[in-house]
């Protein structure tokens, strides 16, 4: 292990490493739901070995798989796109992160993003040359966006506009009326925009998702993302999605051959079982995000601890900030002398060194012995600080 | 409104040729095309089982980055077996195919030298890797007469230009001609005595039949040279996308920080499959190649016959011909797919595939 101080991703897997020695460790940290791949979808991929595990592929993906994603987008986003020409298949969300990135940053494109965000979106701005350009958010907003800062965010540098929603890791949801205006601000403004849709399904309360490509203008203008990772629990099989207008996608075809040449056919038919088949899995499962974001939201109220509402999401970005001390060390202390893994907010934004992302992807008891021992930790470190 | 930050995008990725260069199908898109350098195969039960059993027994959430420990252990001793290397596990890195080795590798290692030399003559997934992000590329030239491999002085000569990091393959990847081990030998040592490292592409190396000497048997390969291939191939997993990079330790980190930022993982399936695949290959491998050199050596002789111009190539898995236009459009006229020499910077050549369909090729192309 490195003795320089982890930051950022680097962090992140040095808790996670840390994590696995423990064999009683919760963990609320990643984005790994606990449920395992419905079954039919695993029934599909043994199909798919034994009848199509020779089977060529273009990079941009198996044709069935483009229409049942075009179907999909359709249907959920209101998005139009082509299966031949407008949606391109990849390894998981992450690398339609990165794709997306590359597609549209050049070195020195400036990318105006809502803070705090996912961290890879830095990762892939500093491979791309690109700049980043931080619009504040605050809890006491929930996190939201507001399209006045964004606008005051732009330059003659400005490339695009980076719009998550659900957000990763503070879990506000863009409003339709502020997403309109977002999309107005990019037409204007000449900007292009990345869209990471990946958690549209995961929305709470009377919160609504909207995707800015859905809208008139939005398509020509922005790249779409989304996965079958959360949705479907199918984290390890790396597959997800990019739909986007077909000028632009045909450079994203090209990028992808050129990263990793295109995707496992297995996890390609095993995707097009999870679009095409019974959807009573996702709603389950959603079903059980929800009664586990209220006990979480209870635990830490249990606690006193502030955080921004999630309205959508997996997670609860919760702000540890009365402990005076930084959120890398708080999750270490927490993981240390509880066992409970929870991501330290410095990792996400050099800003948001007072808080932790804790996600709710585990069953409910094991959240609750969770919240109990952080509720230890926390009594601990601030038993230290007194002393 | 038309955009005119989207006309920049898109002129600036057009004018990009290295990220446009040809993309070379894995494996057969129909019966007569033949482009591909991936081996068809059945899949093995015992492989469909393995994997299977590991996504019903839950194996369907992300593992580790560099990889599930056994697979690396897996690919580790299969390098040392089969190419004389001294890998350890912690040395590996299982990829989502042999582009993304490339990929990795061109630009994460080479963020640590001002330039790559790369063949004049390579497969065409070197240059968009390098095409993804600037690099500053220094054609290496290569002798047509041995297959289109850049010579003992070609290498010796750009590594004494200053370029430090080359890509090389062999056997290469359009006509399959190997270095031998004195040539190996001897580019470790010009190398050496730069310091300078290099990216080497072996993943044609099972199909050559006898010894294929790899940069990485030799004494302090370990810290200077990472290779790269397919894992396992001729198992029936080349359209599951499995490769690996096995690399000096302290080239290690930085490949699988930027594999994180991609990818996180790869594929559990095909990481299982793999696994399975690993304790099969031997066995499979020897009787695949015993199949291939007779049919390549019957191919071969007929394309004497025929007065066609067979490059000399040592992978048994494909035959490479000097081919006049015409020959190509006749090949192209009867129906089938070949690699373009053109697209790996080798016009008026053709790579074939060897398989049955192979010898109607020929007469075609005849």
């Amino acid at each position: 292990m490195s003795k320089k101080k982890a930051e950022g991703t680097n962090l992140l897997y040095q808790l996670m490493s840390e994590a696995r020695s423990y064999d009683d460790v919760i963990v609320m940290g990643r984005g790994d739901p606990d449920f395992d791949t419905p079954p039919h979808i695993v029934a599909a991929a043994k199909e798919a070995m034994i009848n199509h595990h020779a089977d060529y592929s273009p990079p941009e993906g198996l044709p069935a798989l483009r229409e049942a994603i075009a179907d999909r987008v359709k249907r959920v986003n209101n998005i139009d796109v082509d299966p031949a020409t407008e949606v391109v298949v990849t390894n998981g969300g992450q690398e339609a992160l990165f794709l997306m990135v590359l597609a549209l940053l050049s070195p020195g494109d400036e990318l105006i993003v809502p803070e705090p965000n996912y961290n890879t979106y830095a990762d892939s701005l500093a491979f791309a040359g690109g700049v980043k350009v931080e619009v504040e958010t605050y809890p006491e907003d929930d996190f939201r966006a507001d399209p006045a800062d964004v606008r005051a965010a732009i330059s003659d540098k400005s490339r695009g506009l980076l719009l998550v929603s659900p957000n990763n890791p503070a879990a506000s949801v863009i409003s339709p009326p502020d997403m309109r205006e977002m999309l107005d601000i990019a037409i204007s403004n000449d900007l292009m925009i990345i869209a990471d849709d990946i958690y549209d399904l995961f929305v709470y309360d009377d919160f609504e998702h909207l995707s800015p490509a859905s809208l008139p203008g939005g398509l020509e203008r922005t790249l779409t993302l989304n996965a079958f990772s959360k949705a479907y629990s199918m984290t390890g099989w790396r597959l997800g999605w990019i739909v986007g207008p077909a000028d632009l996608m045909a450079r994203v075809r090209e990028l992808k051959a050129a990263i990793s040449g295109g995707t496992s056919i297995i996890s390609q038919h095993a995707g097009i079982a999870a679009l095409t088949g019974p959807q009573d899995a996702v709603e389950m499962m959603a079903d059980a995000y929800r009664r586990r974001r209220r006990l979480v939201l209870d635990g830490l109220d249990a606690m006193g601890i502030k955080y921004g509402l999630p309205q959508g999401g997996q997670f609860v970005f919760a702000d540890i900030g009365f402990t005076g001390m930084d959120s890398g060390e708080v999750a270490q202390r927490i993981l240390s002398d509880q066992h409970v893994l929870a991501y330290p907010g410095s990792a996400f934004s050099k800003d948001r060194k007072n808080y932790l992302r804790m996600t709710f992807l585990q069953p409910e008891d094991q959240l609750t012995e969770g919240l109990e021992r952080m509720k230890v930790a926390m009594h601990n470190i601030m038993a230290d600080r007194i002393s | 409104m038309a955009s005119e930050n989207k006309s920049e995008i898109l002129a600036q990725h057009e004018a990009n040729s290295a990220l446009n260069a040809a993309t070379v199908a894995p494996v057969a898109r129909h019966d007569k095309d033949l482009s591909a350098d991936g081996i068809a195969s059945p899949l093995d039960e015992r492989i469909i089982a393995a994997s299977s059993e590991a996504l019903e027994a839950g194996h369907t959430h992300y593992v580790d980055v560099p990889g599930i420990a056994p697979l690396r252990a897996a690919i580790a001793e299969f390098l040392n077996n089969s190419s004389g290397a001294s890998c350890e596990p912690g040395n590996i890195i299982v990829t989502a195919g042999v582009q993304e080795s490339r990929f990795l590798t061109m630009q994460k290692i080479g963020e640590n030298f001002e330039s790559i030399a790369v063949p004049a003559v390579a497969h065409p997934g070197a240059q968009k890797a390098l095409g993804v992000r600037a690099r500053n590329v220094i054609p290496l030239p290569v002798d047509a007469e041995r297959g289109y491999l850049p010579s003992i002085e070609s290498i010796s000569d750009v590594v004494a230009g200053g370029c430090r990091l080359l890509y090389l393959e062999s056997p290469s990847r359009l006509s399959g001609a190997a270095y031998k081990t004195d040539e190996v030998a001897a580019i470790g040592q010009a190398l050496r005595d730069a310091g300078a490292s290099a990216i080497w592409d072996q993943g044609l190396a099972p199909w050559v039949d006898g010894d294929c000497p790899s940069l990485a048997a030799l004494e302090d390969a370990p810290a200077l040279f990472t290779t790269i291939g397919e894992a396992f191939p001729g198992m029936g997993l080349t359209s599951w996308h499995i490769g690996y990079i096995a690399a000096p330790e302290d080239q290690i980190p930085s490949m699988q920080s930027q594999k994180q930022i991609m990818a996180i993982c790869t594929s559990t399936a095909a990481q299982y499959a793999a696994l399975e695949a690993s304790n099969l290959f031997a066995e499979a491998r020897a009787s695949k190649l015993a199949q291939l050199s007779q049919l390549r050596n019957r191919l071969v002789e007929m394309a004497a016959d025929r007065s066609l111009d067979v490059i000399s190539g040592d992978a048994k898995n494909i035959i490479a011909l000097r081919a006049p236009a015409a020959g190509a459009a006749n090949l192209r006229g009867a129906g089938f797919d070949f690699a373009d020499g053109a697209s790996f910077g080798a016009p008026a050549v053709i790579r074939l595939k060897v398989n049955a369909a192979t010898a109607d090729a020929l007469h075609a192309l005849s």
